[in-house]
């Protein structure tokens, strides 16, 4: 069946803000769906809250709606728009869920809208895990024991029958939300409680556990005829128990003979095609006993997901793209094949090479987690990297997370940290086999199967090689075939880096850029989607065109994600719009920019300065843009300019400027400016001299970090000395600890600026809703600014400019600016494009990353362009929401300070600041009460000041409750307030009252560490009961603002022009 | 580690590895081919229709999982050579390199098999001689000689490769058909696909006298698949046609090629063939597309056709002719592998339509059989 004719318009739901379990990748898929059904003339609807993204760039969709992923908001915009059509399998659960909600709820049927890709009934099969069961029997398909449990008195029976250790999978979650092994009875009633409570319809199935059995997971297509085809199969290195998204996974499979493969795929598509699934990209997960070979269904998910994209980035199959197609009617056959282009597109792809895709993790940014892998997912991204052997590829990725140069850096020797799945696991089983535990004893600790064991082992063993060996030709080609970095090497032998990397270079022992071509190299294919590899010499054709080179990311973590994502791909079409080839070099394999059709030449490898150096010198770029990808590139810049290739936009000295504090402070006295007082130390006893200087409060953190890593606000010398104490790794003489003077209560923005030889371009300010002390990446922001002055606003514009002139930026400019009683003080300078970029640009309209491009090309912008971009004369209100991952972390705290720790951003966006503010909140998940009781736990200075806003609360017809300082303060300024225990006065407690669920919402500002921890258990409740909790008094003011406007329950959506 | 090189005809060599193993290392000579299948190298390895063939594969890593005598396709290694990237380095017993070592197959690792797939695929299949050398010369010349000794023999590969005794095997369906079957270097896996189909097999060597064959009485006539170029098959097109439009007659791959030549059609040598389990097929009799196992160097020319035979199956890469079916003649040629081993099972109903459909069009006996 050839296209569907009788459609025009068609809906596509977005995942709305970044969180763990459903990250970027669902940018890929959706541009990929849009960009394919644009082409093929359908009037395309896109709604997501996250600005973030690509896919909300305007010109991806016909109409694009920024605008919170609840039922409201999309019944509106259906009733709105009229598309004829939605496809939900493209935006993950969230699009999934709320698409089944919009059917339930009987708006599809009003307003004549069908569901292409999947239906109710099929979503439903697949992800109602006793509906799943059902046909699995029917097709005897075998499946671990298990009971759905629908009440705690159900689950307590269930785990007696059962046995432990048990795996809860609560119904209708994200990212196995909710989750998790329990060992113990003790474990297993909290942990069930919590899913019972997590899952939308109270539903948790508890399995009998498959610990150690070997994973996998099949990625399949099937058109509406009935074709199906798996495009990918992947294996996971760790064995069950860890979910997959937290596993290390290998593409293809390695372990499986032939016919026991076929037995899988055969099983996977009898389940795909009794499920019911049409049309569309699925994926089942099975795992394998490793001894029995005996195979059971663990689950299927019939939409893309986060594997899909690493299985089209693994075999150069677009799955989202064709997708889409097949859901507007395309069959597999009458699509070709994007990469050979002369075949078609019912195919598998066959690879002559492995993929492995490592997680990257942020347990550190969440103290008081432990770093235990469950099948509760934790990763904040993931890198993939390309080799021709399990080894290179490994090791190439292993380089690629941006931990260590050396990719398997020797560590402390630690058998303990072998026995249970943790974020460091690899690196102890490397350091365990240098230690000759052997691989047997390995296998018994962890259950991985012997083939990885044996392959990392003869890592391992060459490193013993090396060490005894002379750096011949012979030598280092081995070494580097099995993916060791010239720093490893160096390491080994006692050299420098720069020596190696000489070395190697003179002996001529370079790596060759092999295409992903999905055959194998059956057929012959123009795509140039690249992977280094020291197995192969095969030359690249060359560019007709000069080459600028584009460098990304990296893996998403916390503080450098999506947002630098955003900007590369912006940046390689405003490039290529300029009449260059672009050359992307990324290794996330979730993003929009490894997409090989996003730029001239993509190449898929680790962002090292070895890597890059290698590309350049095969592709001789003209020149490099770092200031795109954030603080990666930015650090990578020096060693590659050293290494002969040029720096577009800012100079390396500007960058320097930049980074460095002594030379940035310089700048700012000479041109008048005020900065916080400041001071470095290498110990404490130099901080100590510096106390009095910098005074307190101050912000502390190690120099050159991203996100604010290790950075905290320190009230008094007892803190100040716990800091260096719990820091004492990171500082010393060569990297001090910044101490910064705090500017308690001021008000903090974020300035974006472009500026050219002799032009400027301001991209907006952005007002944080906190007020100075909570990261600029996890403060709620909103542009136009509402509480500055015109006259303040006017004088941060003209010092921003005069400092960007100082610093002769090319190209971007991100400033952080605190305001104090009409003071502006400096608070740090990003030479680079930076998280507010993409924001700003689509709340503003004006493209700040094409304009960024040129003023880094040298290039002029026209009178036109000058006129026609003022951010000043934007239209609508917009609202920066956060989203965190704090309920992931058992036991993290959910305080904001100065250190990042959100995963994504939302835009609310309206005619009013109190109607943006309601779809930000709404837009984070944040739930807007309409009544109830609000918990106060307020630090005495803020007791008076938020009076007002307790009336007002108390107007709106809230209740109040609080413990006894609190309360006796507001039933003495005539608030009724019920007085509630301190969790060491006895129970029940308030933090009883709030697990049991009575309270709307809580209020707690704290001060100081004692009273932080003090208060640790109201927070914690609160993050595990999905209650809104505020920890900072401005916050709580725009919280208590969106109540009142959400109160009048007026919805109103508009797309962006 | 000792070096080896595969020299092409045209005189290009390529370096690799030799395994520690194989000290004594056994030069052959063959036609170089490349299988682009994950998986399913001993299947690959002991299959007939790989007689007289290197062995390429483009998947890099070898030997993971071992070998089991289980999945052999006959009951021998038939390869000439096996050139991979890497072999799996363990130790354990039952590993794929020692059990390749033991049977004296010449094992080459650590080759470039992209750019000798690249140039296969541009250049065609050319034959090639795996040899241990000091020198690139001393390898050519070595190559030389073998390659032109191992011309040397019979142009008929199927006779070569063919059982020389008839072997009866007891079906597992009491109400299924007696099946003569055509060994022209049979897997193992199309005798198993019929032996749970029928009542009773017969196989005979390829160049049985059609008279010997009638006289068993078989429902039907199986052709297998089998080695070589179709065109030096001798004696089976005559006794294909003393069956067609009497039993139902079903040829895979080299006996889909035989019979379109029983049929007066022509075959040709394709410049690289079908070697892996990705290739995409639309089948007409079946009205499906599904992907399908493949492993053939010629194809039948589908202008030469006769009229009332249909080409019912296309490969969809390149739209070569898969498979072609006779209502009139009742016969089914099928040039893949739904036998499969290695590779996807989908195609596996064409066994049920010939031992359904086809018999039950079988004038001469009038039998109609069930499965």
């Amino acid at each position: 069946m050839p296209r569907m004719n009788d459609l025009k318009k068609i809906l596509i739901i977005g995942s709305g803000p970044i969180q763990i379990g459903q990250a970027c990748e669902f940018d890929y898929s959706g541009t990929q769906a849009c960009k394919a059904l644009m082409k093929e003339g359908y009037e395309v609807i896109l709604v997501n809250s996250n600005p973030a993204t690509i896919m909300t760039d305007p010109e991806i969709a016909t109409r694009t709606y920024i605008e919170p992923l609840k039922f409201d908001y999309l019944k509106k915009i259906i009733e709105i728009e009229k598309p004829e059509a939605v496809i939900p399998t493209l935006g993950g659960q969230t699009a999934l869920n709320l698409a089944l909600e919009l059917d339930k709820r009987g708006v599809l049927r009003d307003n004549n809208v069908r569901m292409l890709g999947a239906t109710p009934s099929v979503i439903e099969a697949a992800e109602d895990r006793e509906k799943f069961r059902t046909i699995l029997d029917e097709l005897g398909a075998r499946y671990p024991q298990s009971e759905m449990v629908k009440s705690y008195d159900q689950g307590i029976v269930a785990a007696e029958r059962l046995g432990y250790p048990l795996i809860l999978r609560p119904n209708y979650t994200l990212g196995g939300g909710g989750g998790g092994i329990a060992y113990t009875p003790q474990e297993y009633q909290t942990m069930l409680a919590q899913a019972l409570h997590e899952s939308p319809t109270s539903e948790v199935l508890v399995e009998a556990s498959i610990l150690g059995w070997k994973e996998f997971e099949l990625e399949v297509m099937r058109d509406a005829s009935g074709t199906f085809v798996v495009v990918c199969s992947i294996e996971n290195f760790d064995p069950c128990g860890v979910h997959t998204g937290d596993s290390i996974t290998v593409a293809p499979q390695q372990t499986l003979t032939d016919s026991e493969y076929q037995a899988m795929r055969d099983e996977a598509c009898r389940i795909i095609n009794r499920v019911g699934v049409q049309t569309g990209g699925a994926n089942v997960q099975f795992a394998v006993h490793p001894l029995t070979g005996e195979r059971v269904v663990i689950e299927m998910n019939p939409r893309v997901s986060r594997s899909s994209a690493l299985a089209s980035k693994a075999t150069g199959f677009p799955i989202a793209k064709i997708a889409a197609l097949l859901a507007v009617g395309y069959r597999l056959d009458e699509l070709k094949n994007d990469i050979t282009k002369v075949t078609p597109t019912c195919y598998e792809p066959a690879l002559d090479y492995v993929v492995t895709k490592i997680p990257k993790f942020a347990f550190e940014k969440f103290q008081g987690s432990k770093d235990l892998l469950t099948t509760q997912m934790k990763s904040v991204g993931e890198v993939m990297a390309i080799g021709r052997t399990f080894q290179e590829s490994m090791m190439k990725a292993l380089a690629s997370l941006e931990v260590n140069q050396e990719g398997v850096p020797d560590i402390h020797f630690n058998l303990q940290k072998i026995s249970y799945p943790n974020s460091q696991r690899i690196w102890h089983i490397f350091q365990a086999l240098r230690h000759g535990i052997s691989i047997e004893q390995i296998n018994d600790l962890t259950k991985i199967h012997p083939w990885f064991l044996e392959q990392l082992k003869s890592i391992v063993d060459f490193e013993s090689k090396i060490k005894s060996s002379d750096l011949d030709e012979n030598l280092l080609l081995q070494a580097k075939r099995k993916g060791f970095t010239d720093a490893r090497i160096a390491k080994l032998k006692n050299r420098t880096q720069e020596e190696v990397s000489k070395i190697r270079r003179d002996l001529n022992i370079r790596p060759s850029y092999l295409q992903v071509d999905t055959c194998a190299g059956e057929f012959a294919s123009s795509t140039p989607y690249f992977y280094s590899t020291y197995w192969s010499q095969i030359p690249i054709a060359g560019s007709t065109k000069p080459v600028v080179a584009v460098i990304g990311s990296g893996p998403n973590r916390i503080g450098q994600g999506i947002e630098f994502d955003y900007s590369c791909v912006r940046g390689v079409k405003a490039l290529q719009k300029l009449g260059y080839a672009v050359a992307m070099l990324n290794s996330n394999p979730e993003t929009v920019s490894t997409d090989y059709d996003t730029s001239d030449y993509l190449f898929f490898e680790p962002l090292t300065a070895e890597s890059l150096t290698e590309v350049f010198t095969c592709i001789k770029p003209e020149g490099f843009i770092a200031q795109l990808g954030g603080q990666t590139p930015i650090n990578l810049a020096a060693d590659l300019q050293k290494n002969g290739f040029k720096l577009l936009g800012s100079t390396m000295e500007t960058l320097d400027q930049a980074e460095d504090r002594k030379l940035f402070s310089q700048i700012c006295r000479d041109l008048n400016l005020r900065i916080p007082q400041s001071a470095m130390a290498g110990s404490i006893t130099e901080a100590l001299k510096h106390e009095s200087t910098v005074g307190y409060p101050m912000i502390c953190r190690p120099s050159y970090v991203i996100g604010g890593r290790r950075m905290e606000v320190i009230e008094n010398k007892q803190e100040l000395q716990s800091y260096f104490m719990r820091h004492m790794d990171f500082i010393g003489e060569s990297n001090p600890c910044l101490m910064d003077q705090f500017l308690s209560g001021a008000l903090e923005v974020d300035v974006d600026l472009i500026r050219g030889k002799n032009w400027m371009m301001i991209g907006g300010i952005v007002e944080h809703i906190e007020a100075a002390g909570v990261h600029s990446g996890d403060s709620m922001g909103v542009v136009p600014p509402q509480r500055l002055k015109p006259e303040t606003q006017e004088k941060i514009e003209t010092l921003s400019c005069a400092l960007a002139d100082r610093m002769k930026i090319l190209g971007h400019l991100n400033l952080q600016l605190a305001i104090k009683n009409d003071e502006i003080f400096v608070l740090e300078a990003n030479p680079r494009s930076s998280r507010s970029v993409p924001f700003l640009a689509k709340a503003t309209q004006i493209p700040l990353v094409d304009l960024g491009i040129k003023a880094q090309m040298g290039m002029e912008i026209t009178q036109k362009e000058k006129e026609e971009y003022n951010w000043r004369s934007l239209k609508k209100i917009c609202v920066k929401g956060v989203v965190f991952p704090f309920k992931k972390f058992a036991d993290s705290d959910s305080i904001l300070g100065p250190e990042m720790k959100s995963t994504g951003e939302t835009m609310g966006r309206s005619d009013t600041y109190s109607d943006a503010l309601v779809k930000a909140f709404a837009s984070s998940y944040l739930n807007l009460p309409a009544s109830g009781e609000v918990f106060l736990s307020l630090r005495d200075k803020d007791k008076e000041p938020m009076l007002p806003l307790l009336n007002n609360l108390k107007k709106l017809g809230y209740k109040f409750s609080a413990t006894r300082g609190t309360a006796e303060f507001l039933n003495g300024v005539n608030i009724d307030c019920q007085q509630l225990n301190k969790v060491h006065e006895g129970r029940p407690h308030c933090v009883d009252r709030i697990r049991s669920g009575q309270i709307s919402f809580v209020i707690n500002t704290t001060q100081g560490r004692q009273s932080l921890e003090a208060s640790f258990d109201i927070r914690r409740a609160c993050t595990d009961y999905s209650i809104p909790c505020l920890t900072e008094s401005d916050a709580a003011e725009a919280f208590v603002m969106a109540l009142e406007k959400s109160k009048t329950g007026r919805i109103e959506v508009s797309a962006l022009l | 580690m000792e070096r080896c090189f595969l020299v092409l005809e045209d005189g290009e060599c390529f370096e690799g590895t030799c395994l520690a193993q194989q000290k004594h290392f056994p030069e052959r000579a063959g036609e170089v081919v490349f299988n682009t299948s994950h998986a399913g190298y001993e299947e690959i390895a002991t299959d007939p229709s790989y007689f007289s063939q290197i062995m390429v594969m483009t998947a890099p890593m070898m030997g993971n999982y071992g070998a089991h005598r289980e999945c052999w396709e006959s009951d021998k290694i038939w390869i000439q050579g096996f050139i991979c990237l890497q072999m799996q380095e363990s130790e354990r017993e039952n590993s794929w390199q020692n059990l390749l070592v033991k049977n004296n197959v010449p094992v080459m690792t650590e080759v470039d098999t992209r750019r000798l797939v690249i140039k296969l695929r541009s250049q065609g299949t050319p034959w090639g001689a795996i040899v241990k050398a000091v020198s690139k010369d001393e390898a050519v010349a070595k190559a030389k000689k073998l390659i032109s000794e191992q011309k040397q023999m019979d142009d008929d590969w199927v006779y070569l490769c063919s059982r020389k005794q008839v072997e009866d095997i007891k079906g597992q369906n009491p109400n299924g058909p007696r099946v003569a079957v055509l060994d022209f270097g049979s897997k193992q896996n199309i005798l198993r696909e019929l032996v749970l189909r029928c009542s009773q097999i017969r196989i005979f060597p390829s160049r049985t006298d059609a008279k010997v064959i009638a006289d068993w009485k078989p429902d039907s006539l199986m052709l297998t698949n089998g080695p070589g170029d179709p065109a030096q098959v001798k004696t089976a097109p005559e006794t294909i046609r003393a069956f067609l439009g009497k039993i139902p007659v079903f040829g895979i791959c080299m006996g889909h090629q035989v019979l379109s030549l029983a049929l007066g059609a022509k075959t040709y040598k394709m410049k690289f063939g079908h070697r892996g389990a990705n290739h995409p097929i639309r089948d007409e009799l079946l009205g499906q597309i599904y992907m399908s196992s493949q492993n053939h160097g010629y194809a039948v020319d589908d202008k030469t056709l006769p009229s009332d035979v249909k080409v019912t199956h296309r490969n969809l890469n390149d739209q070569t002719v898969a498979g072609f079916y006779s209502a009139k003649l009742n016969c089914l040629g099928i040039q893949y592998h739904p036998e499969s081993h290695p590779g996807p099972h989908e195609a596996a109903k064409l066994f049920d339509y010939f031992i359904n459909s086809m018999h039950k069009g079988n004038k001469a006996e009038a039998k109609h059989y069930e499965l």
